[in-house]
């Protein structure tokens, strides 16, 4: 067990730093970045439960090819938004992207 | 589990509406390549519209196949491709109102969507499509993998159909705020069924169940941190308070039929799978109860009680039709949330998916057709605000009244569908003894008049700015008139349209999922 939770920790770690970055970086491409980091930190749990876990199982790591896969589209949309809205605004800074209030 | 099921026809039978919503996106998508730039592309709205229509005959027939009285299944329902996918009423319900909505939706933007608004607009149709086809996976998935692939196949289609109106700057705004909050509410769910998936060394919903009847005690910590970030990413999705602040910057940046689609599919979608967790993880009689599945409901119930009050404080000050709708949608939400937190209460309440699925359909009317009204009157006044409504009255009279019942459909007044379903779901919850939760949906069913009656206070009293009538497109005109009918029927026949989902529906047959 003492493999799994050093495998947890440091999930819940990427976890948290993803999160952080989310909340707090300017430049959207950091932010979008910041996704992926959370993102991959559910992988490592996956892998980590089928590995190590109270009932190994093969469905963990089928679940993270998906979660690469649909990561990988998001953040091709993500990407294709973002352009859009560079083409717009000149700038990928968060602060600036604030048209939008009641 | 056996070990590889090979996928037979009788199979790709029951999934006809899924391959028919696949076939037509595919081409249309090649469709709209080679056309010639000159051939309007309204063409590809009515093929949209009739891959929707095919779709929605294929579920009818499949739907009474599996009630009828040839299935050997004593259950009436099917479980499909190695129990990750199942056939049964819940699913069947929700696939007809989520294709029923979209081609509402579809139909009422042909001819109506302005080409300077959406420079490409075979995208924002045949979009739809794959969108309606996650949802529809969300609705009768029995696996965490199937459902998130559905859950991330609706999401990133909506992303893309926001930012339809590539020329807006606040279009684009609002698609990157949905992407990022979108991906984060993502995370948070996998994250969360990382971890259930860890306790019960599986990803199906019903085998995961019985493990968790016998494991649950050993595990409650990790059971608690699974289902409240679970509960976190599907709250952003639900657009519940407090983690609703994207919901109307996203609904005031998209164009107004993408909006409705928001709205009305991605939220029921979102609610299906919520349903289908839930429901599935919490049975009695195998699955979690005691204390971690108290805590759950009642964090749900406080959700939806936050969702009721902010939802309907927020849209008091809203001078934004759009963003007044979209708060409306987040007080909307926490109702639709009351009946998943009466589930398994004691004594039991056995008719909460109907209530659910009542008010689903009442408020996929009344909120298509008011989302209508409001593409009409903004093309016309060319911004969103509430002035554009004033003096509708006299101009299109018509319009005003189809919008009155709309908004006291939306307001909870009798004789309509919104009235029917608030009170039913009420009925539910204080059949279980939650008088608090009763007591906060009257109050802000009671202030949300305030917000609904200055809308229209805005068409009969004021005078408007513009003197010309409405320039009405008929199948906008088409779209809300049977959404006003739609919402009086349900008004007026509330008992009979209950009593059959009543009927054909009960829980343990079609929301929980059994290994065959």
């Amino acid at each position: 067990m003492s493999m799994l939770s050093s495998y947890l920790t440091l999930a819940a770690v990427l976890f948290c730093i993803g999160l952080y970055g989310v909340l707090t970086k300017r430049n959207a491409i950091i932010v979008l970045l910041s996704i992926e980091l959370m993102l991959n930190a559910v992988n490592l749990n996956l892998i980590a439960f089928s590995k190590y876990g109270v009932q190994p199982s093969l469905a963990g790591q089928i679940f993270s090819l998906f979660t690469i896969s649909v990561a990988a589209a998001e953040a091709a949309v993500g990407i294709a938004v973002l352009i859009v809205l560079y083409r717009g605004r000149a700038s990928v800074n968060v602060d600036e992207f604030d048209e939008l209030r009641g | 589990m056996d070990a590889f099921q090979t996928l037979t026809w009788e199979d790709a039978w029951y999934l006809a509406p899924e391959i028919v919503l696949s076939c037509f996106t595919i081409l249309l998508i090649a469709l709209d390549l080679l056309l010639p730039k000159r051939v309007n592309r309204n063409v590809i709205g009515w093929l949209t519209l009739a891959g929707l229509l095919v779709a929605g005959a294929f579920v009818v027939i499949l739907m009474t196949a599996v009630n009828g009285p040839e299935t050997d299944s004593a259950s009436g329902t099917r479980v499909l491709l190695g129990g990750s996918y199942q056939l049964d009423d819940f699913g069947n319900l929700l696939k007809l109102a989520f294709l029923g909505a979209s081609a509402f939706i579809v139909f009422s933007s042909l001819g109506t969507v302005r080409d300077e608004d959406v420079p490409i607009k075979g995208e924002l149709y045949y979009l739809v499509l794959p969108a309606v086809l996650g949802a529809m996976v969300m609705a009768s998935s029995a696996d965490l993998i199937t459902l998130f692939i559905g859950l991330e196949l609706l999401s990133i289609t909506s992303y893309i159909l926001v930012a339809a109106r590539k020329s807006s700057r606040i279009s684009s705004e609002a698609a990157f705020k949905y992407v990022v909050t979108g991906g984060v509410a993502s995370a948070f769910v996998l994250y969360g069924m990382s971890f259930l998936y860890g306790i019960t060394g599986t990803t199906n919903v019903s085998l995961m169940r019985s493990v968790l009847a016998s494991t649950s005690d050993q595990f409650e910590a990790l059971l608690y941190v699974s289902f409240f970030l679970m509960i976190a990413g599907f709250a952003v999705k639900l657009a519940l308070a407090p983690f609703h602040a994207w919901a109307s910057d996203v609904y005031q940046g998209a164009p107004t039929p993408v909006a409705a689609f928001l709205a009305v599919v991605a939220k029921g979608a979102a609610f299906a799978m919520v349903y289908r967790i839930f429901a599935n993880t919490f049975t009695s009689g195998g699955g979690l109860d005691g204390a971690v599945r108290e805590d759950i409901l009642l964090a749900l119930s406080v959700l939806a009680a936050a969702a009721m009050i902010v939802g309907t404080v927020g849209a008091l000050r809203q001078r934004n039709v759009k963003r007044l709708l979209a708060l409306s949608g987040v007080a909307n939400a926490g109702i639709l949330l009351i009946p998943l937190s009466t589930l398994f209460a004691n004594p039991m309440h056995e008719s909460l998916v109907s209530e659910f699925i009542y008010f689903l359909v009442a408020y996929a009317f009344m909120n298509i057709g008011a989302f209508t009204v409001l593409t009409i009157v903004s093309r016309d006044s060319g911004n969103e605000s509430l002035s554009g409504f004033s003096g509708l009255y006299h101009r299109a009279p018509w319009t005003a009244i189809a919008m009155t019942v709309l908004l006291c459909s939306l307001a909870g007044l009798p004789v309509t569908g919104g009235f029917f379903g608030k009170l039913f779901i009420l009925f539910g919850t204080v059949q279980v003894h939650k008088y608090w939760l009763a007591a906060i949906l009257l109050v802000t069913t009671v202030i949300s008049y305030a917000v609904y009656f200055g809308l229209i206070r805005q068409m009969y009293m004021r005078s408007g700015s513009l003197d010309s009538g409405l320039r009405m497109t008929v199948p906008a005109a088409i779209v809300i008139g049977l959404c006003t009918l739609a919402t009086l029927a349900l008004g007026f026949l509330p008992m009979p349209i209950l009593g059959w989902i009543n009927d054909i529906f009960s829980v343990p047959v079609d929301l929980v999922m059994f290994q065959g």
